[in-house]
């Protein structure tokens, strides 16, 4: 194994392991529970979109990853970029507009990038990552990289024409690319009822000859699992698979949400499927985890949130002085 | 350990910046769990329920039903024993209630008076562009544009340069547009040159015209503290004050300006009427201007009261003359270096000695 | 001085195969680009001479087409797209306005999208409405974007090269018309670069200064042949990228003449041409003007099928030459 932090493989194939995927699932869960306070307080513009509920997606789609990697985000991208290995100072910092923020807050929750971690970026376009995952491939194929593009994306973005026209080229070039669906059951109001007329997301995989596999997508071993395979697949040159994670968002779409569409009932429901615990009670029956770490690695997410926060709130504001600087790439020389 | 928790008016959408309490759905003592519903809020878009972030009990309803709340602004305390995320946000002021540890059991509950220090004071969203104001535009010296001709720019720009007023050319191009050429090959508007000629008379014959007319002076010593703007802008006010020795409906304050084209006498137009920094880069721009020999038209007439500045000669005195048809002149000479000498001359035919006095005596005083 | 007249489909080809040959990372994506060699035959052998992997047919899927050569540009190549008619980039607008032009900002800096998007525009073909627009003005207003129009062999090569070196995404925006016919100048060899963002002051005269893009410049320089046999003369302007646009030789120019037209393809209302009218009204030397601003541009309507409406739709040579000798008449 390299020394790559997020080469990790199975989440219970050891002590490290099990911390790794405890840790970041709960650095995922603290920071949106941040972000939703920061919000509140007024401190934070614009708006915001929560993964609170979904973090065992992101986590074991990462662990089979290596930091060269690929991926592409979504709106509600916050823990693909934390399980990817951001920088959770620079991100907070992008959310209330400062200058040392991933885009010096020209981006904001729906732009974090960075490029050390091969992220992308997210993105405020319904689908709008996919080509672009599909495009990162490419290059990984023709430059010959070894590396894997992950689109993230959720159910929503499936009816989108990028789906399809990414999924049919990803296919057809063999491209080293995984779809990763994370289906929570809305896009925005529309339930995967209403804006399917198939039960299984996962079936979408014939229709471009590739394989197509759901897992639940709030037990990150399974997630992790389905990953590797992937992975191995794309790396080999297989071509790519669509991935779809059953999970659950239990905020809203956004902030000004009044979850009209869903019962409180089915909320409920699924929060008793809170993949952080089920982990955690899976840890510790396989004796990869004791319930004093688990207490541990939950007060270190924690802290690294709140250090996090309070470093970003003192860092300097972004300065409208340097607006028109990053319009274009200055041409070298 | 418990640790207090306020329940602040959360913001719900991008514009949102209070919110009107609706109802509690908890009373003081309630046992909560995380998610349970806490109080309605209402905005301008929606109406909203707020759940509890975390287990525990409810121990201060901090606003009433019918309150309307900024946001970050605490609604309710609550105490929990999950461990909430304290953040520091610098200050003792802005430090948040939810980092201080109540020791139990829970004291009773302060009455009014807030238990916990506001909670963080929304901020202003940081990255909203920081708007200047445009700065004041300098303001130019009016020309004549006339809007009811049609005119191609060139032909403007050569017109007020030339001091030719451009309802006098003919057009020739299409729609009765006058072009370049057109302004080229015209001819001063005779009113123009006969009053811009009768100017020059009368300085060059102003004593004579002058002289028939009962008269008076008086002297005083100012402090030298003014410019021309103030002393024209004061000027007036201080004839403003006596419409009975007004012959017009306006004050127009004429200053005399020596250029190599000889002196000019622009005409300052109730300038007691205009904001003292306008008028001061009006006075700017006309006095540099007629240093060329350039005077708006528009300048040219309506003086009713005349000022002559003799402290670049270094002259402390002299006579002011009446210009005809105007019943009062200063005159301002070098002093010292920190005081002037103001002349005032008036028309006995309108006012008396005493009058006069009076006049000056306003004047140096609103210097 | 060589003198090897090309057409702008074997200039556009040229300056390909130089970047193709001179970086590895560069490759060719679009519909029929492959064997086919191109809806107008302009990557022709390409496939030939560099192979199935650089030189790659797709699906018609514009959308993920520029999607795909975004994500490439990002990730280490210098892919050239070619979306077969500019109208067809309506698909794709996502992935051209939303993505690769904002993407270097939006991110503050982090990344960049090196990626050019060819594509032929531009009417006289008989296509009708929905392969004869020409678009300029929706690319021209995304922040971002750079946008080149070629008006002829030589620079298309030229800017081209500049183009792909250029770390930014670049929309370049060829007239069918163009493709086939050489140039009045020959085509240098070698690879010299024509740096985006400078203007082309193509003639000089004192009588009146024309500001035109795209095959517009072409249809102009007649008018001022023409002209000058009558004693008028002209300046003609090609400001060759019209985003980012160079005004400075129009300033100076119009301050000589006096008089400006300006002439472009698209319709009129909120075309491309209405920014350089905009930004001539508000320079010092609008007061230099002797004479209303002429525009010369599309009827705001869809360009229509049969010949004769095609022609009444756009700008010919005789309304540039009518237009011309009416401002120096009327306004002197």
């Amino acid at each position: 194994m390299s020394a790559n932090p997020l080469l990790m493989g199975h989440p219970l194939a050891s002590t490290e392991n099990a911390r790794h995927a405890l840790l970041y699932m709960c650095r995922i869960r603290k920071f949106e529970e941040a972000v939703e306070d920061l919000f509140g307080r007024g401190m934070m513009h614009g708006t915001m979109h929560l993964s609170i509920g979904q973090e065992a997606s992101p986590t074991g789609m990462c662990m089979a990853l290596t930091i060269q990697d690929q991926i592409t985000s979504t709106h509600r991208g916050h823990g693909h970029c934390i399980a990817k290995g951001a920088d959770l100072t620079r991100m907070i910092a992008e959310l209330l507009g400062k200058e040392i923020g991933y885009c010096g807050g020209r981006g904001g929750s729906m732009h974090i990038a960075d490029v050390e971690t091969g992220n992308l970026g997210a993105n405020g376009v319904v689908g709008g990552g996919i080509p672009i995952a599909a495009g990162a491939a490419l290059a990984s194929k023709m430059m010959k990289k070894g590396t894997v593009a992950v689109s993230f994306f959720g159910d929503g973005a499936m009816n989108e024409g990028a789906f399809h026209e990414a999924a049919n080229l990803a296919a057809i070039w063999k491209l080293p690319m995984i779809l990763f669906c994370e289906n929570n059951k809305y896009g925005m109001s529309s339930s995967t009822e209403k804006a399917f007329a198939i039960d299984n997301l996962a079936d979408r995989g014939k229709g471009y000859g590739i394989p197509g596999v759901n897992v639940n997508g709030n037990d990150v071993v399974e997630v992790y699992e389905a990953a590797q395979i992937a992975v191995d697949r794309a790396r080999k040159g297989e071509g790519p698979t669509l991935i779809v994670a059953e999970t659950y968002r239990w905020k809203g779409h956004s902030r000004s949400d009044k979850n009209l569409y869903r019962t409180k009932e089915e909320i409920e429901e699924w929060r008793l499927l809170d993949p952080i615990p089920k982990f955690i009670a899976r840890a510790i029956k396989q004796k990869k985890l004791t319930q004093e770490q688990c207490d541990g690695i939950q007060q270190e997410a924690t802290d690294a949130i709140v250090a996090a926060v309070n470093e970003a709130v003192k860092a300097k504001a972004a300065d409208p002085a340097g607006l028109l600087d990053a319009v274009f790439k200055k041409v070298s020389a | 350990m418990s640790f207090k928790y306020p329940v602040v008016m959360p913001k719900m959408s991008m514009t949102m910046e209070t919110g009107e309490l609706l109802l509690f759905h908890v009373k003081v003592g309630d046992q909560v769990k995380s998610g349970d519903v806490l109080f309605e809020v209402m905005t301008d878009k929606i109406d909203m329920e707020v759940e509890a972030p975390a287990d525990g009990v409810i121990e201060t309803l901090v606003g009433n039903p019918g309150d309307v709340i900024e946001i970050g602004k605490p609604v309710l305390i609550m105490l929990t024993e999950t461990e909430v995320m304290a953040f520091d946000f610098g200050g003792d002021a802005a430090a948040p209630v939810a980092a201080a540890p109540v020791a139990e059991p829970v004291a009773a509950p302060a009455p009014v008076a807030p238990i916990v220090p506001a909670p963080v004071a929304p901020t202003p969203p940081p990255v909203a562009p920081v708007i200047t104001p445009p700065p004041v535009a300098p303001v130019a010296a009016p020309i004549i544009v006339n809007t009811s001709v049609k005119a191609v720019p060139k032909a403007r720009v050569e017109a007020a340069n030339r001091g030719i007023d451009l309802r006098t050319v003919h057009p020739t191009g299409p729609d009765r547009t006058i072009t370049f050429s057109d302004v080229n090959s015209a001819q001063l508007d005779p009113a123009v040159l006969k009053r811009q000629a009768a100017n020059k008379a009368l300085i060059a014959k102003g004593i004579e015209m002058t002289r028939g007319i009962a008269q008076a002076s008086f002297n005083r010593r100012a402090n030298a503290n003014f410019d021309h703007a103030q002393l024209i802008s004061a000027w007036a006010k201080v004839l403003r004050g006596r419409p009975d020795l007004a012959a017009h409906q306006h004050i127009g304050v004429s200053l005399i300006i020596e250029s190599k084209y000889g002196s000019a006498l622009p005409v300052f137009r109730d300038p007691d009427l205009i904001n003292i920094d306008q008028l001061r880069a009006l006075v700017t721009t006309t006095s540099d201007a007629a240093k060329n020999g350039k005077v708006p038209i528009a300048m040219l007439s309506g003086g009713t009261t005349t000022i002559f500045d003799l402290t670049s000669y270094s002259m402390s005195s002299a006579t002011p003359l009446l210009f005809p048809n105007q019943v009062t002149s200063l005159t301002i000479g070098y002093d010292s270096e920190s005081t002037k000498n103001i002349s005032l001359t008036i028309d006995l035919n309108f006012c008396d000695f005493y009058d006069g006095a009076l006049l000056l005596d306003a004047l140096i005083a609103s210097l | 001085m060589s003198d090897r007249m090309l057409t702008m489909a074997e200039a556009v080809r040229e300056a390909m195969s130089i970047a193709f040959d001179e970086r590895p990372e560069v490759f060719l994506l679009g519909e029929d680009v492959g064997i086919y060699g191109g809806a107008f035959g302009v990557s022709g052998d390409m496939y030939h001479r560099y192979g199935s992997e650089r030189v790659l047919d797709t699906p018609i899927a514009e959308l993920g087409i520029v999607g795909a050569a975004v994500g490439a540009a990002l990730s280490g190549m210098r892919p050239i797209v070619e979306i077969q008619f500019s109208d067809f980039t309506a698909q794709a607008m996502d992935q051209i306005a939303n993505q690769a032009a904002k993407i270097h900002f939006m991110l503050g800096g982090a990344l960049h999208v090196p990626m050019v998007l060819r594509t032929p525009q531009g009417s006289g073909t008989g296509a009708a409405a929905q392969h004869s627009q020409n678009l300029e003005p929706w690319f021209a207003s995304v922040p971002g974007l750079k946008v080149v129009v070629p008006s002829n062999p030589a620079d298309a090569k030229g800017l081209l090269l500049a183009s792909i070196d250029d770390p930014n995404p670049v929309i370049f925006l060829e007239h069918k018309l163009l493709y086939k016919i050489p140039g009045r100048d020959p085509v240098p060899e070698g690879a010299e670069r024509i740096p985006l963002g400078v203007a082309k002051v193509v003639r000089e005269g004192k009588d009146l200064t024309i500001v035109a893009t795209g095959i517009m410049v072409n249809k102009s320089y007649e008018v001022c042949e023409k002209l000058a046999a009558e004693g008028i003369s002209i300046t003609l302007i090609d400001p060759r990228t019209i985003s980012p646009l160079d005004m400075q030789p129009v300033y100076e120019s119009v301050e000589k003449t006096g008089r400006l037209m300006v002439v472009q393809e698209g319709p009129a209302h909120a075309g491309f041409i209405n920014e350089v009218i905009a930004q001539m009204a508000g320079s010092s030397s609008f007061g230099s003007l002797i004479a209303p601003i002429k525009r010369l541009a599309g009827m705001n309507i869809p360009i229509p099928y049969a010949p004769q409406l095609e022609k009444a739709a756009v700008p010919q040579i005789e309304d540039i030459e009518a237009a011309a000798r009416e401002i120096v008449k009327n306004w002197r």
